[in-house]
């Protein structure tokens, strides 16, 4: 019962990261129909950033905020120069574009700068836990938690209460009848790109602190785990993207704890064996999103 | 038939040949004349079966598969545990499961039953593709591959047992390896003639067809799914031979080497060239080996050539490297931007062979005899049922129809009429109600084999299988109908030229003008032999005159195959001009029934259309 | 305020418009009648911004407007309620609203929801409802309200009575009588012929792509004519 209880955590925790990076997944592929191979590569790009600021001398007070800042950024820049060609293209076309953009960019990185594993200081918190009866909760994941739950609060403040939330749900929807009300397809998809920029930031900040490292590849696995996750969501559906985060998170947390010693590093190849049979046998995901065919 | 012998098998052959020789002749002129690495042009080689494979696939289905490198994967591990000798093995895999460590085949008999296991788990992945609504452009099939990449990436990491390993890995002997091409001349004559063959083969054929257009290949009788699940087991085959040998070249075996790297590479060879022509893929070969060659070079001479050294630049084969893949995402975005469809497009160089020196003038056949129409397979369709959330699209509609017959639907805009069409052809299901054709229940069952079973349509946005030609979007229905249909259609060739189309046999679909596409897909539908044409509004868009024209078009396209007609149109000039009966709908239910100038007189039709007036 | 002349639009290779020339005056309401495929919704949406012409020219108030994107229509007062409503069926009513007065200054949004709120009693009552949950006709006012919230100078409709029962199908042609009676300019495109003549000042019958008639409410009502016009004879 205790080790569920931990394993509930520590899978929530998990899940959390993957849930951020799934939304950011999600909210760019409802408005252009574009899956975001390139989303973990904003988070290469922070981890850079942060370790040459705490190289510097600045504080992860600073370094926070400036991960964010960076992760929107390169989300724009990324939007301007290779996804904004591609807009109205057909679905092939937007795949391949996006697999190419992740290419180019972490190889630019591990062309311009060194190929090795950049490591820096974590904040002394991290590794700290506490007890609540007989678990051992980590603060990492007490923290992650809960920022998660403010990101997420924020988030459906921002979509449900703003013009601009308003208008990327509208042009989500419907993004033809979206203009015909006067909204700008420019404006929309770079607020989709800056929102998803805001959210893998967030959880790049986690990410980071956890590996306490940084390395030309880095981005890939956030970006599998958030592709996958919103995925197992239901593409189209934002809530089902969250929802995809944690379950992928709790289910690599109980299978680790299950699968006997011997096959454990299996456990990720498990995860993608589960996942390939969820879209065999339910392919719109968890939480399905209604689509007509025109005939 | 002798036309397709000579368009399916001679010409592909010679251009196999050709193709062939130009592509070594391109290797040894890189060896020869540039001081090129025999490796390098070996490996291009081996790389050129594994992105044949893909094209046979990705080319012919429009399905975007990330996994091929993963079967790639398998097929490879599977040659290496089979063809490394066990005193290699037992170096790395002493414990390796079903007792592998212990057997040795010879190389060739490895590869044959590498290609059985990797054929084998794509059929199995086939079924799920399949069950996922695997359609060109599918975001799901693409994921699912790219899930397989991920399985068989972590499996070969984790399992050191039967794979050695991340680090280790299973590698032949020193001196084990491959040491001569000839395997792989075979091998890249043998991919080139078969990727060619199955392209105009029946079952390239129709895949290709559901690749421009999933719904309309359905609505002429073609399933799809099968073609699919053979075109993926054919590529998956030759990709195993493909990955096989370059295992067998390179002497050794990593999970690295069947990951994103070489998923990379073989996709931007196959987008490059042109993903759906075998001369595009073998062009993006070369290309791209060119091209990463000379970005190598710059990154390993350091731009020497243009007098910037970079001779002391620390680690600078990372630089080699990733200028490569730079190079390579470079080239996959501009192409993505500016020409997704790659350099050829699907231009194919046994095709325009064939233009340029094959044609014999044939002449324009004589229109086929009309066909006797007897009173079987009478369509009866009785109390039909729609409702859309809470929206009652249909309303205890009933219509009959004989061979003999045109019968006309007509009724203002949302009045249900192809609602209506959807359902007698499969498309939409009906709450209650019954479809009947010749006493043979239809009532719910898949689109494609309700065409089989004789009932085809039209659709009112017009769907073409743009791509190909007009010859061979008919060639499309005919193909479907040798197997399917009791009475033949006319000749192919006899119904494009009693379509009007005959100038234009040779043009692609999209190519032609909106009256010809039309008539193009008349006869397309005509060319399954159908015991009735279902025509969604034929003259939507068309002048009074192209209109007028049409009459004629569909009396004489359904006189030829002895078929009978349901048409849907608003151009009452039109209906009352072929129409023997008609029938006419309003919010969802059938208002009148009549002759042309019964109808035309009914003041509740009057009414429909007019609108009435206000109730209050 | 608003001349077509010579407008051509064509998908692909056909000509689904042909040489349309047409005008509205200030305060008109003017209907755009004929049978189904005959190329009406291809002219509202050409005149929206969603389709491009390939010939021709659209003048609003004085200003060549030809191939404007329907963002920018919309801000100089040329707002459509499109053909199937096409409201978002996932906002809530008042959602629909706001958004469609996305344009309108922050200030004004609100004076705007009350008056919609006001005039449309119905779609108050479900104010905070999932827009996909109204009825056909509820619907349809929702989609013509949320067009009101822009403050048009031209407001178009396409089809606005398609899909209806007749009772709501009187509900919409009182209410766009009553948008008429306050004065509102409105290009209207209509499948039930009869009616739509009844309100409006002028209407152009439309045919193949062409425009065939032209006349006032009364020239054209005459049923039989008419119907045969629309045949073609």
């Amino acid at each position: 019962m205790a080790e569920l209880l931990q394993n509930l955590i520590d899978g929530l925790g998990r899940g959390s990261i993957y849930a951020l990076l799934a939304l950011g997944v999600a909210v760019i592929f409802g408005v252009m129909h574009l899956l975001n191979f390139a989303h973990g590569e904003l988070i290469t790009v922070s981890g850079y950033v942060a370790f040459w600021a705490l190289g510097a001398g600045w504080s992860w007070y600073l370094v926070v905020p400036l991960i964010v800042l960076v992760s929107v950024t390169t989300s724009l820049v990324i939007e301007r120069l290779a996804f904004s060609r591609v807009r109205g293209a057909d679905d092939f076309t937007l795949l391949l574009t996006s697999f190419g953009v992740h290419f180019v960019v972490s190889a630019i990185f591990l062309l311009y700068v060194s190929a090795s594993v950049k490591t820096f200081s974590r904040p002394g918190w991290v590794t700290d836990t506490f007890a609540v009866g007989s678990l051992r909760i980590e603060v990492f994941d007490t923290v992650v938690i809960g920022v998660t739950v403010l990101a997420l609060i924020g988030t459906s403040v921002l979509l449900q209460r703003t013009m601009f939330g308003l208008a990327l749900r509208a042009a989500a929807a419907d993004f033809d009848t979206a203009r015909l009300m006067g909204v700008r397809s420019d404006s929309v998809i770079r607020g989709a790109f800056a929102l998803s920029g805001a959210l893998a930031g967030i959880a790049g900040i986690f990410w980071l602190m956890r590996a306490g490292a940084t390395q030309p590849t880095a981005g890939v696995n956030p970006m599998l785990k958030g592709v996958l996750a919103a995925l197992i969501g239901g593409l189209g559906s934002l809530r089902g993207a969250v929802l995809g985060g944690l379950v992928l998170g709790m289910a690599e947390v109980l299978l680790r704890s299950r699968l006997p010693d011997s096959v454990a590093s299996l456990t990720e190849g498990v995860v993608f064996l589960l996942i390939a049979l969820l879209f065999i046998f339910r392919p719109q995901g968890l939480v399905a999103v209604a689509h007509a065919e025109r005939v | 038939m002798s036309t397709n012998l000579r368009r399916d098998v001679a010409f592909p052959l010679v251009g196999a040949v050709l193709l062939f020789a130009l592509f070594l002749g391109a290797g040894a002129l890189y060896q020869g004349l540039l001081g090129g690495h025999e490796r390098l042009v070996t490996f291009a080689l081996i790389d050129a079966v594994i992105v044949l494979g893909m094209q046979i696939y990705i080319g012919n289905t429009g399905i975007l598969s990330f996994g091929h490198i993963g079967f790639g994967a398998i097929a490879g591990y599977a040659f290496a545990l089979l063809a490394i000798s066990p005193v290699e093995k037992l170096k790395r895999v002493s414990d390796a499961p079903f007792g592998l460590a212990d057997v040795q085949l010879d190389p060739w008999t490895s590869i044959a039953v590498a290609v059985v296991v990797v054929v084998v788990v794509a059929a199995v992945v086939g079924i799920g593709l399949a069950r996922s609504g695997a359609e060109s452009g599918a975001v799901s099939a693409t994921v699912i591959t790219l899930a397989l990449l991920f399985v068989t990436h972590e499996l070969a990491r984790n399992w050191p047992d039967l794979t050695g390993g991340d680090r280790a890995g299973l590698s032949f002997r020193i001196g084990g390896a491959l040491d001569t091409r000839v395997p792989i001349y075979l091998a890249l004559f043998g991919t080139i003639i078969v990727a060619r063959l199955f392209a105009q083969s029946r079952v390239g054929r129709l895949a290709v067809a559901a690749r421009e257009d999933n719904l309309a290949a359905r609505a002429m009788g073609v399933n799809p799914l099968i073609q699919q699940m053979l075109g993926l087991l054919l590529s998956v085959a030759v990709v195993g031979v493909g990955a096989s040998l370059r295992v067998y070249e390179k002497g050794s075996i990593l999970p690295r080497d069947f990951f994103f790297n070489l998923t990379l590479v073989t996709l931007v060879m196959l987008i490059v060239g042109g993903r759906r022509s075998v001369t595009g893929a073998l062009l993006g070969v070369g290309v791209i080996t060119a091209g990463r060659e000379l970005a190598r070079r710059l990154g390993q001479d350091g731009f020497e050539i243009f007098g910037i050294g970079l001779d002391d630049a620390p680690l600078d084969w990372i630089f080699r490297e990733n200028l490569k893949t730079v190079f390579l995402g470079s080239a996959m975005l501009a192409f993505m931007i500016w020409r997704p469809d790659g350099l050829l497009d699907d231009w194919e160089l046994d095709r325009w062979l064939r233009s340029r020196f094959g044609r014999r003038r044939s002449e324009q056949p004589a229109t086929p005899p009309m066909v006797e129409v007897d009173g079987t397979d009478a369509l009866v369709v009785r109390g039909i049922d729609v409702a859309f959330g809470g929206f009652q699209a249909l309303r205890d509609v009933s219509i009959d129809a004989g061979r003999h017959e045109v019968v006309g639907i007509i009724g203002p805009n949302g009045a249900g009429k192809t609602t209506l069409l959807n359902v007698i052809t499969g498309m939409v299901p009906a709450d209650s109600g019954t479809v009947v054709l010749g006493g043979v229940d239809l009532t719910g069952r898949p689109s494609f084999e309700i065409a089989r079973h004789g009932l085809v349509r039209t659709f009112q946005n017009l769907r073409l299988f743009s791509a190909l030609t007009v010859r061979e979007n008919i060639e499309v229905s005919a193909l479907v109908a040798q197997t399917s249909r009791e009475r033949q259609p006319p000749d192919v060739d006899a119904l494009v030229a009693a379509a009007g189309l005959w100038e234009v046999r040779d043009r692609r679909a999209r190519e032609l003008d909106y009256g010809t596409s039309r008539r193009l897909e008349l006869a397309r539908a005509a060319a399954m032999s159908p015991s009735f044409l279902l025509l969604d509004e034929p003259t939507s868009g068309m002048s009074d005159a192209e209109s007028t024209s049409m009459i004629e078009q569909v009396r004489l396209m359904a006189g030829v195959i002895g078929a009978g007609v349901v048409v849907i149109d608003h151009d009452l000039n039109f209906i009352t001009g072929i129409c023997d009966r008609i029938y006419c709908l309003d919010c969802g239910h059938v208002i009148a029934e009549g002759s042309p100038t019964e109808i035309q007189a009914d003041p509740v039709v009057q009414a429909a259309y007019l609108g009435s007036s206000a109730q209050g | 305020m608003l001349q077509v002349s010579g407008l051509t639009t064509r998908y692909g290779e056909i000509s689904a418009l042909r040489n349309a020339s047409l005008h509205v005056g200030s305060g008109e309401v003017v209907g755009l009648i004929g049978p189904n495929g005959a190329g009406k919704s291809t002219l509202l949406n050409s005149l929206a911004g969603l389709l491009e012409p390939s010939e021709g020219t659209v003048t609003f108030d004085g200003e060549d407007v030809t191939g404007n994107s329907p963002e920018r229509l919309l801000r100089m007062g040329l707002a459509l309620v499109p053909e199937h409503r096409r409201i978002f069926a996932d906002l809530s009513v008042e959602e629909n609203l706001r958004i469609g007065g996305i344009t309108v200054p922050a200030g004004r949004r609100q004076p705007l929801l009350d008056e919609m709120a006001e005039q449309f009693p119905v779609l108050r009552d479900k104010w905070t409802m999932s827009a996909g949950y109204l009825s056909g006709g509820e619907a349809q006012q929702l989609a013509i309200a949320r067009a009101l919230m822009s403050e048009p100078r031209l407001l178009m409709m396409d089809e606005p009575s398609l899909g209806l029962a007749p009772v709501m199908v009187d509900v919409v042609f009182e209410l766009i009588a009553s948008l008429r009676d306050r004065g509102r300019t409105m290009l209207v495109v209509e499948q039930n012929a009869t009616r739509m003549l009844d309100m409006a000042d002028r209407a152009y019958v439309v045919r193949s792509g062409a425009i065939v008639a032209e006349g006032t409410g009364a020239e054209l009502r005459d049923g039989d004519r008419l119907f045969e016009t629309f045949l073609g004879n």
